[in-house]
């Protein structure tokens, strides 16, 4: 029998890892927490990000998140949304836009040495967009019906999108996506961004940069910022936990890649704590080695049927998580079998787990957590959070994960009523 | 100012126009004036109920595209006039004379729009079509083939 304890241990990796991490302090720049991530090696690419607190939780209008991150690097008063676009081409960068629930995130990926250019340009956005209502109508909306459609033809994203709503109801349950049903208008677009473009909303986040340089030409950038500090009229309304069930049929039109998936998930309204982390890595679903669906419980039970799969997820927000299990199958009857299943392993969720077993899940968060930030997307994901919550930002500690705190931590999240989308045949799928 | 060609070609959907010339002229433009309100008066659009920008060829992609981008209430008085002109066209007739549209309400809602228009395709076709120095440095040395440069012979 193999075991972890008679692994040799790839600690200095990790150790690298966790330190660059936790000797990142953020620093306030006129009002803007600033943090930059030096990385060694022979790197000749710098990135910066502006994290904006303007998720679809602050939405007041349906949908006007969605817009605002498709304005993004449109016209504004130094260049027409043309000539960034081809100025960055130019210098070879990449600019990007994304959207969580919480946070809105507009990066510039660029070769070292362009960092002036490039804040520039963001802080243009954020300073003096126009918001032309020609370029709502003939640039951003045929994006944003593109992107909301793709959106609802994939079922995994659209239950998700569902089970948020039912789980959390207004605030986090906000779809991320605009909706045909609620037109946004170019004036919901200009008062959002109004809102969420102040000082005191802002995060900047540099990688292949030091903090201190980032802070000097952020405070030099921002500084003329006319945005005062506290004006944000956002929806700013804390979470409580629902839960419910949704059935929705699945269109026979759509594509062989939309397979029939439920989703069950339990919430709760306080931060995931590390036992959660550790859970989702406790079930499992997603092989580490190719070829085999690895042993996990959740794996096993989707090994059963050809081409199904059963993953187990976590989405942590800052004052709410969701966890649950993604589940997809073939053919809908095929799920409701798979469902049961996966129900019954999702009841009996750290109960009777073994030591050998709790150990192995930490370890594969811990590299899960801190090979996320190793990749910008992670990075900033795990960042802009942070230093929206205090400023500085810590690698999570597993340290004080046992079994006995998993099932405490499980059997609390599973007292709440579960939060299940069904997408598919909805004459088989089995009720919550 | 541009230059007479451009003036003449240059203007796009808008047609020739010297208005440019002109107006760098106050004296010119005070005097041209006259002609300009005698000319629109005998036109005769106004007594039809038309603004001028009304009456600005339609048919090219840069209008159509300006076009979109009126507001409803812009696009719905467009349409408006266009059916009250052509009712009065059939009938051989003007509007009663309270109708007619006064100077003041001959606004340019339109002209903005088009030369927007034309100036994004402008700014698109210039980022089209354009050479890095280095590229023009050579250009410039391949034409000058034929002159002795400095320090050869």
């Amino acid at each position: 029998m193999y075991s972890l304890a008679k692994l040799p241990k790839g600690q200095s990796a990790l150790k690298t890892a966790l330190r660059r991490s936790i000797t990142s302090k953020a620093s306030s720049a006129g009002g803007v927490s600033v943090i930059g991530f030096e990385n060694k090696g022979p790197a000749a690419t710098s990135s910066l990000t502006v994290a904006v607190k303007a998720g679809s939780r602050f939405e007041n209008t349906p949908g006007v998140a969605h817009v605002l991150k498709n304005f993004a690097f449109k016209a504004t008063a130094s260049a027409s949304s043309l000539r960034t676009a081809r100025e960055t081409e130019l210098y070879g960068g990449v600019l990007s836009a994304g959207l969580t629930r919480e946070h809105l995130y507009l990066t510039a990926e660029f070769l070292r040495g362009d960092e002036e250019h490039f804040l520039s340009v963001l802080t243009s956005v954020l300073s003096s967009s126009h918001f032309h209502p020609y370029e709502l109508k003939e640039l951003v909306l045929p994006v944003v019906q593109a992107e909301s459609v793709a959106a609802q033809s994939t079922p995994a994203t659209y239950a998700l999108d569902v089970a948020h709503q039912l789980a959390f109801r207004k605030g986090l349950g906000n779809s991320l996506y605009a909706s045909p049903h609620y037109p946004v208008t170019i004036d919901d677009v200009k008062t959002f961004a109004q809102g969420a473009f102040s000082k005191s909303n802002l995060a900047v986040i540099g990688s292949g940069i030091s903090t201190e340089s980032l802070s000097q030409v952020v405070s030099s950038a921002f500084g003329s910022g006319s945005s005062a500090p506290g004006s944000s009229g956002l929806n700013t309304q804390s979470t409580s936990y629902y839960g419910g069930e949704a059935r929705i049929p699945l269109d026979i039109h759509a594509p062989a890649t939309s397979t029939p998936t439920l989703v069950i998930a339990y919430g709760q309204s306080s931060k995931a704590g590390p036992e959660l982390k550790v859970l989702k890595h406790l079930l499992g679903g997603e092989s580490s080695l190719k070829w085999t669906p690895g042993s996990s419980p959740l794996s096993q039970v989707a090994e059963k049927v050809p081409g199904a799969s059963a993953k187990a997820f976590l989405l942590p927000y800052s004052d709410a998580s969701l966890f649950g299990v993604v589940v997809s199958a073939p053919t809908s009857p095929q799920l409701a079998g798979l469902a049961k299943e996966v129900a019954q392993v999702l009841k009996s969720a750290g109960q009777s787990v073994k030591d050998e077993e709790v150990k192995r899940a930490v370890a594969k968060a811990t590299f899960a957590d801190a090979s996320a930030s190793e990749t910008l997307q992670g990075l900033v994901a795990n960042v802009g959070p942070a230093l929206f919550a205090g400023g500085e930002v810590k690698s999570e500690s597993f340290s004080g994960v046992s079994a006995s705190s998993i099932q405490k931590a499980a059997s609390e999240l599973l007292k709440a009523k579960p939060t299940v989308v069904a997408v598919g045949n909805v004459n088989v799928l089995p009720y919550a | 100012m541009p230059s007479i060609t451009k003036m003449i070609f240059g203007n796009g959907p808008l047609g020739p126009s010297f208005a440019p010339f002109i107006r760098a002229r106050p004296g010119l433009q005070k005097y041209w004036a006259r002609w300009s309100n005698f000319y629109k008066n005998a036109a005769g659009y106004r007594q039809k109920g038309y603004l001028y920008d009304d009456l600005i060829v339609e048919e090219t992609p840069q209008v159509q595209l300006a076009l979109k981008r009126l507001s409803a209430k812009q696009r719905y008085d467009r349409v408006f006039r266009m059916r009250r002109g052509l009712t009065q066209s059939m009938a051989h007739k003007n509007l009663p004379k309270e109708q007619w549209i006064k100077p003041e309400e001959d606004v340019r809602y339109l002209t903005p729009l088009i030369e927007q228009v034309v100036a994004e395709e402008a700014e698109r076709a210039e980022w089209d079509y354009m050479t890095v120095e280095k590229i023009q440095q050579k250009r410039a040395e391949k034409r000058n083939i034929f002159s002795k440069r400095e320090g050869t012979h």
